[in-house]
């Protein structure tokens, strides 16, 4: 599905990521964890060929969704015109443009705000920008979604919305591979976790073989 | 009184000539230079250019323009088109710059968000970066314009007869200098109060999306 091979990447004379050996199965929800600068944003901007390796490859068969840190909303465009713009460029076919503002409005309402479908990025919170963001990759119908950081900045319970949010659209068949600091929630989330350290995989488990997961990451990053 | 304030007058539309002349010159001239700014072989020639012109006085390329061009290339030029030339060639380094840094200001992530949900680099520009950009120079280029239209007071000094000017003649015939240049000085005050207007109606038109 989505295979990492002998990746590599450099900044200057920085290795930030030293030979990395991903493989990622199809639905499955990785979650990738690791100190300030262990490479986490940069292993997601090279799936996403944001950025470009120095050696190894990535291998996806499918297409990919990103979902920046700071969201990237299009901040001169309605919440819906978001969502509408790049599924609808170059449609000539009335039909598949009324389907796709169908299909916007079922999303944002699905995800509670509705409400400020004519709104701009600009008068939203962080959470409604978040979900905004999520709803702009998802109508792309990426078969695998990046995440990096997507709870930075929200509140507990926010929080735990982006969680179960995450998780339904894990159960639509959606692969993810989810950056994060907050090994609360990406033990909640994530099928399997990995930490970087360094640029290199120090650690590879399953959640649920532990039986305190955070306790057992917290250690790598002492 | 109201006939040196209607003789003064007379001036003002070779003044707004002399301005949106410029600016328009100015604008188009800039922008091509942003855009050639992105291939490789025109960046030094650009940014010669535009370190020349913000690099000499603007009176100075007008005389050059206006007094060297007939005996360099045989082309005399009317007061008028030497003006427009002056003052648009001079403003195109500066809307170009202007330009430059309202690119520069736009995140990254703009780029890159448009680029991961596979948007083309032809509607990219169009509709993502430069609405946003535009946005975000619009006061940057009013300044502009009032800086032009204060600078075409220079056009006084090679003869042309623009509000400025008439003022002085009118002082000198009747030795007095306050009313006449003080009448020339509101004209230009309120010249520069409607481009003001003007200026913060597009902008409150354009605002919605002030903080993203
Ligand atoms: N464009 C760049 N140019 C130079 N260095 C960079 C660039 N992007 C990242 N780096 C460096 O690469 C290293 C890894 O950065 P990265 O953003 O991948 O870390 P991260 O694990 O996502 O950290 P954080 O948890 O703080 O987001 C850092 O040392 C950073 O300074
Ligand atoms: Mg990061």
């Amino acid at each position: 599905m989505l295979k990492i091979h002998n990746a590599s990447k450099s900044f200057g004379s920085t290795r930030v990521l030293d030979d990395v050996n991903i493989n990622v199965a199809k639905s499955e929800i990785l979650g990738l964890a690791g100190p300030s600068g262990s490479g986490k944003s940069t292993l997601l901007r090279c799936i996403q060929k944001l950025e470009h390796l120095d050696s190894g490859s990535v291998e996806c068969n499918e297409k990919t969704g990103f979902m920046f840190q700071d969201f990237q909303l299009f901040p001169h465009m309605t919440v819906l015109a978001n969502l509408l713009y790049a599924p609808n460029l170059g449609k000539k076919n009335t039909n598949c443009c009324k389907n796709n503002e169908k299909r916007a409005k079922a999303m944002l309402k699905n995800l509670g705000i509705a409400s400020k479908i004519h709104e701009y990025p600009g008068s939203l919170s962080g959470g409604q920008k978040q979900r905004v963001a999520l709803a702009r990759s998802l109508m792309m119908n990426p078969g695998v979604l990046l995440c990096d950081e997507p709870t930075s900045g929200l509140d507990v319970a926010t929080t735990m919305d982006v969680v179960s949010l995450l998780k339904s659209i894990g159960e639509t068949g959606v692969t993810m591979v989810i950056a994060s600091h907050d090994l609360d929630f990406l033990t909640k989330i994530s099928d399997r976790i990995i930490l970087l350290r360094e640029g290199k995989i120090v650690a590879d488990m399953k959640a649920k073989n532990h039986k305190n997961p955070v306790d057992y990451l917290k250690k790598y990053y002492a | 009184m109201i006939s040196n304030c209607s003789y003064i007058g007379k001036g003002l539309a070779f003044t707004l000539e002399l301005t949106f002349g410029g600016v328009a010159i100015g604008l188009i001239l800039g922008c091509l230079l942003s855009v050639l700014r992105h291939c490789r072989i025109c960046i030094a020639l650009i940014n010669g250019w535009v370190s020349v012109i913000r690099g000499t006085p603007l009176i100075l390329q007008m005389s050059i323009i206006y007094f060297s061009f007939p005996s360099l290339m045989g082309v005399k030029l009317s007061m008028l088109s030497a003006g427009i030339i002056s003052f648009g060639l001079n403003s195109s380094a500066y809307v170009a710059e202007i330009l430059r840094s309202g690119i520069e200001s736009l995140p990254k992530g703009q780029f890159e968000a448009a680029q991961t949900l596979g948007i083309p680099n032809f509607f990219l520009w169009k509709d993502i970066i430069l609405p946003q950009v535009i946005l975000n120079i619009l006061p940057a280029m009013i300044n502009e314009v009032i800086a032009l239209l204060k600078d075409t007071t220079l056009i006084s000094v090679i003869g042309g007869m623009d509000i400025m000017r008439r003022s002085q003649i009118i002082a000198a015939e009747q030795f007095e200098y306050f009313m006449p240049l003080c009448t020339a000085a509101a004209y230009y005050y309120c010249l520069v109060l409607l481009i003001e207007f003007v200026g913060r109606k597009i902008e409150r038109r354009m605002g919605y999306a002030k903080n993203s």
